[in-house]
């Protein structure tokens, strides 16, 4: 039994260093914030640590314009993205939950095929990728943005789900079984709504790393019109100059929609997440 | 209602390299009607052995008919659980946690198809017959263990199963409300005359609901008999602890007489017994007293109390012979009995088993 000093000291220590990280991790975006309400020039030459003397909206105003429409284009591309690759990833990972236990050979096969499809980097399947949109004419169209985002992210979300999926225990799905019921009603009616929490998380994962996925939006559209935030975002650095309150702005204004997300959802990330730690019991 | 016939039923799980034989050549028959009990130590097959029948597992060899239907076969499902027309209440009972009672117990009759207002009148039907009228709009976390017990029990009945399966189903229930619900598994059984599969460890969960028992140990069938006899005359010594409480000696025998120790002595229940043997008297068939007579009891001689105390509900106390402190024998009392004091020990002399050296019985009777 430790000491009442000794079990304070280590409480102090915990703390004091938890404080540090998140300070440490919160030094980008306090200077993303303040720096946006900046006149260009104040910007240039004061630190970026240090806050406006007089702040003004004429930043976000300036850049809001250009901004408005890439914003659209990222909502319409990336919340079906999300969806879908959500369901269609949690549908997979059930197929692979019940496959497992009859042939774990194949289950296992398969999943680590899905694994490696997650892993691999998106710059990789550029080539081939490219090549299959331009000939069917899917380049700078929104179907040829969710097909090549869907390629990517319905494995990362079978992936992510696969893990959440023992929180639901085989012998509810063997009751259910005798229950007579079929594997579309299993999967809705007994399975999803056990792993909401973790399907929340995933959605929130898959969301985040879409809207800010930049390579495929570079390479898939070329029209200004047709531009999504990451690559919009990047004309702010220009060749012969860079504004660089305008950058700021753009940058909260491009980080606010994962950011809301979060902050709404952020919960049921951090219980998926102590979940996970937990044996994935509970949820 | 159907019959379940498995033939030379094997299942072997490959853990590694080892090979793990759960259900080992098991041929049985269960008559329409019947409620079958399946008695065994844990990890000896039971569970596997019930859920090959439900088809949750597919058998390595053999096969399982339901009346002359084939089910399963050598390495295949012939028919699927949801087709077989059974019901199970799981050992933890497998509630849905994000349906109500009442759209548990509707659960197997929306799948199957069932009107609306016929799954509406059999749910209430079914739930005031198990009491759970009360409960049906709450969830499975709002109630309590015995209801949680009733509602999976309610669900499995719904649909008026070929089989149902009972996987120790008692076992997560307080002891203080077991009874009641074996008592009502054993009137619903009864009333319906369902042919009824119950696993369990527990003896009293079998005695309670069986007609018919089979012993599992290794996978191998050891014996099938109705419980009292399983009780009162197992095939080994295995069995024997499994029925209960048993006091196993190791004894020598020679011109009829078994000798516990040299002054506790009885006579044989088999005539000519020579050589070493372990004697199985159960506490209950022994009587402490200070006479040397009781009606139906023999005296085998005197004793020397070493400790006597009281366990669910009875005096249990252990006594040792007064030549011999090595031997141990556990009685039961009608109450407390001091330590030091001596009595003669009177055994019920039917009640005796002689098992070999190797534990198989020697007393068994004839089977008809």
């Amino acid at each position: 039994m430790a000491s009442y000093r000794a079990r304070l000291a280590k409480y102090v220590i915990l703390q004091l260093a938890g404080a540090i990280v998140i300070v440490f991790w919160l030094i980008p975006l306090y200077a993303m914030l303040i720096d946006g309400f900046k006149t260009n020039f104040e910007a240039t030459v004061t630190s970026v640590f240090q806050p406006p003397v007089r702040p003004t909206l004429s930043a976000y105003i300036a850049v809001w314009n250009s901004m408005k429409r890439p914003l659209i284009n990222s909502l319409i591309v990336v919340v079906p993205v999300t969806l879908l690759s959500g369901i269609l990833g949690t549908m997979g990972a059930y197929f692979f939950y019940v496959l497992g236990e009859k042939h774990p050979i194949v289950g296992n096969t398969g999943f680590s095929v899905i694994s490696l499809a997650t892993f691999l980097p998106v710059e990789s399947a550029f080539l081939p990728l490219y090549l299959f949109e331009y000939s069917s004419h899917m380049v700078n169209t929104y179907w040829g943005l969710m097909f090549a985002y869907l390629l990517f992210y319905i494995p990362t979300a079978a992936l992510l789900m696969s893990i959440f999926m023992p929180v639901v225990p085989r012998y509810l799905i063997e009751a259910a079984r005798i229950d007579e019921a079929d594997h579309w009603t299993i999967f809705w009616k007994v399975v999803f709504p056990l792993i909401v929490p973790g399907f929340l998380s995933t959605l929130i994962f898959v969301f985040v790393m879409s809207w800010n996925n930049f390579f495929l939006p570079l390479i898939l559209t070329t029209t200004p019109s047709m531009r999504m935030v990451p690559v919009e975002e990047r004309y702010f650095t220009g060749g012969y100059g860079t504004l660089y309150n305008e950058t700021y702005a753009a940058a909260v204004l491009a980080s606010i929609v994962p950011l809301a997300v979060f902050i709404v959802l952020g919960r049921y990330f951090i219980r998926g997440l102590a979940a996970l730690g937990g044996g994935a019991k509970g949820v | 209602m159907a019959s379940v016939r498995t033939e030379n039923l094997k299942k072997i799980f490959k853990k590694g390299k080892s090979e793990v034989h759960a259900v080992d050549g098991i041929t049985l028959t269960i008559p329409d009607g019947q409620a079958f009990g399946v008695l065994g130590p844990s990890g000896h097959g039971k569970t596997t052995f019930l859920r090959l029948v439900a088809g949750l597992e597919v058998p390595t060899d053999g096969y399982i008919y339901f009346d002359d239907d084939l089910v399963s076969a050598p390495g295949r499902i012939v028919v699927e659980p949801e087709h077989r027309g059974i019901a199970m209440v799981f050992q933890l009972w497998a509630l849905y946690p994000n349906m109500t009672v009442y759209d548990n117990i509707a659960f197997p009759l929306r799948n199957a198809g069932v009107p609306k207002s016929e799954v509406d009148k059999r749910v209430r039907e079914i739930a005031e017959e198990l009491g759970l009228t009360r409960v049906l709009n709450h969830y499975p976390r709002e109630i309590s263990g015995g209801q949680m017990q009733r509602t999976a029990l309610a669900r499995a009945l719904v649909k008026n199963p070929r089989v149902l399966l009972l996987d120790e189903p008692f076992s997560n229930l307080d002891a203080a409300i077991r009874d009641g619900a074996r008592a009502l598994v054993r009137r619903i059984q009864r009333e319906r005359k369902l042919t009824t599969i119950i696993v369990s460890h527990d003896p009293a969960d079998i005695f309670s609901i069986a007609e018919v028992a089979g012993v599992i140990i290794n996978g191998k069938l050891v014996q099938v008999a109705p419980p009292t006899e399983i009780y009162d005359s197992p095939a080994n010594e295995t069995v024997a602890r499994l029925g209960g409480d048993i006091n196993v000696i190791e004894v020598k025998a020679s011109d009829g007489i078994i000798y516990i120790s040299n002054s506790v002595k009885l006579p044989s229940p088999i005539p000519k017994l020579e050589g070493k043997f372990r004697l199985g008297i159960r506490p209950e068939d022994l009587v402490l007293s200070d006479s040397a007579e009781a009606p139906g009891m023999t005296l085998v001689g005197r004793v020397k109390v070493k400790v006597s105390s009281y366990v669910a509900g009875i005096f249990r106390t252990l006594v040792s012979p007064i030549d011999d402190d090595s031997i141990e024998i556990l009685v039961n009392t009608n109450g407390y009995v001091e330590p030091g004091s001596e009595k003669n020990l009177l055994v019920r002399l039917p009640k005796v088993k002689v098992f070999s050296e190797k534990g198989e019985s020697l007393t068994l009777p004839p089977r008809s």
